[in-house]
């Protein structure tokens, strides 16, 4: 047996959750107690256990298709429901439903003609990646598969770091278009979540600091270096997605120049 | 409700319809059930989508994930109130998870269990902690906040959780 008491913070040091003082102490600990370096063992191999033979499931094309119809069955009753439906109206309840998702699409349209917005395009982007197919062009984990890959594809290299020693690996790129350009889409993963961040270059403008937005549960943080423009947008939680953003801008601005990169050290 | 109000909840929600059905599919253990569970969680998502917009911080994903977990265990007590009483009876349900039970020498003896027969065997409680975070990869802050516990609880139920779950293993491997 491990020490009582024991274990389920060795569970927590092993998801990454143990605060870092308390996790230097368990690491002491692992060093000099071969029944609990047998422990994070065994719960090594269950991990990859689940991983390999208990499978996550898909959702069928029926079930998205039922769902999305009894989603727009609910919203015109709730549309319906927002005119009052008296006796008097309720020979106009389905015209009036009809009116307001005319009205609703037509507005939506208007809005789409007035230009999205960059922050739009950038969400639209990542969410249109998250659908089956759609993620990478080039899935790899390899930097120097995904750099080159862009070769030829746009009119700039895009800088490609592969984090995963800090829990942030690569998955691949992709190119994608936004904002009225082709662009560089770098895919990182965080556990279950995806990591889209856009590149491009920028152009002779000033440099922003990072700049933070929540739109629809997702998170959105923006800003310029001399040499790009950056987007990152994850439903990571925003104090990861800002710690992920931090190693980005600390990769890119030791990358892009020789006195950069000796400030940094 | 505006299409355009339609578009974003879609847009927002539907994204994450695999990972409600993987929960919805481990909760009620099979196909047919969990299909009912995730139409219905996204029918209550709709209507509580104005609730959800303004909060900062929480994931799309926790979100739906509690309303789906939410609606399964509802469903269960509703269908089936005798086979919800029996799982989550409290000598049983320790006896999933703590080896000197009696019960536990009964199921080990019951040949070998495959991991996912494990899985499914854990009284629920235990099998969500698991799903929630091997399957759908959520930090134990958001299980904390889908299951409605505590996160020291969250981290006491995933140890039990995989210890039951390690037994099985060793005994599909052994036997």
């Amino acid at each position: 047996m491990t020490h009582p008491g024991f274990e389920a913070q060795l569970d927590a040091y092993l998801d990454g959750e143990l605060a870092t003082i308390d996790a230097r102490q368990l690491e002491a600990h692992l060093a000099q107690c071969p029944e609990c370096a047998r422990f994070r063992q065994e719960r090594l191999e269950l991990r990859a256990a689940i991983k390999a033979r208990v499978p996550a499931f898909q959702a069928s094309d029926a079930l998205r298709e039922r769902v999305q119809t009894a989603l727009r069955g609910a919203s015109r009753v709730r549309a319906t429901g927002r005119f009052g439906a008296p006796v008097v109206w309720r020979s106009l309840a389905l015209a009036a439903s009809l009116a307001v998702v005319a009205l609703g699409s037509w507005r939506l349209a208007l809005q789409r003609a007035a230009g999205e917005t960059l922050a739009d395009a950038v969400l639209t982007s990542h969410i249109r990646s998250l659908m089956p197919g759609h993620l990478t062009d080039v899935p790899s984990s390899d930097q120097h598969t995904v750099k080159p890959w862009f070769n030829g594809k746009l009119d700039f290299s895009p800088p490609v770091f592969d984090f995963a020693g800090r829990g942030y690996p690569l998955i691949g790129g992709r190119l994608d278009y936004v904002g009225g350009r082709s662009v560089a889409a770098l895919v990182y993963g965080r556990r279950q979540h995806l990591i889209n961040v856009l590149l491009w270059p920028t152009g002779r403008g000033p440099t922003f600091a990072p700049a933070t937005e929540t739109r629809q549960g997702y998170h959105l943080l923006h800003w310029t270096t001399p040499d790009y423009t950056y987007w990152v947008v994850s439903d990571l939680g925003l104090v990861e997605l800002q710690d992920f953003a931090q190693l980005l801008r600390q990769a890119d601005s030791a990358a892009s120049g020789p006195a950069a990169a000796r400030g940094l050290r | 409700m505006e299409s355009s109000e339609l578009a974003r909840f879609e847009a927002v929600v539907l994204p994450h319809l695999d990972a409600a059905y993987t929960l919805a599919r481990y909760l009620t253990r099979n196909a047919h059930d969990a299909e009912d569970v995730v139409q219905d969680a996204c029918l209550r998502a709709l209507k509580y989508f104005d609730g959800f917009r303004g909060e900062e911080g929480t994931s799309a994903r926790a979100w739906l994930l509690t309303i789906v977990r939410n609606t399964a265990f509802g469903s269960r007590r509703r269908q089936r109130p005798d086979a919800v009483m029996l799982e989550f009876d409290e000598a049983q349900h320790s006896g999933a998870v703590a080896d000197e039970h009696p019960e536990a020498a009964l199921l080990r003896s019951a040949a070998k269990e495959s991991l996912g027969r494990a899985l499914d065997r854990l009284a629920p409680e235990f099998r969500e902690v698991i799903v929630l975070r091997e399957l759908e990869g959520l930090s134990y802050k958001e299980i904390s906040d889908v299951a409605g516990v505590p996160v020291g609880t969250v981290m006491s139920r995933l140890s039990r959780a995989r210890t039951r779950l390690q037994q099985a293993l060793r005994e599909e491997e052994g036997g």
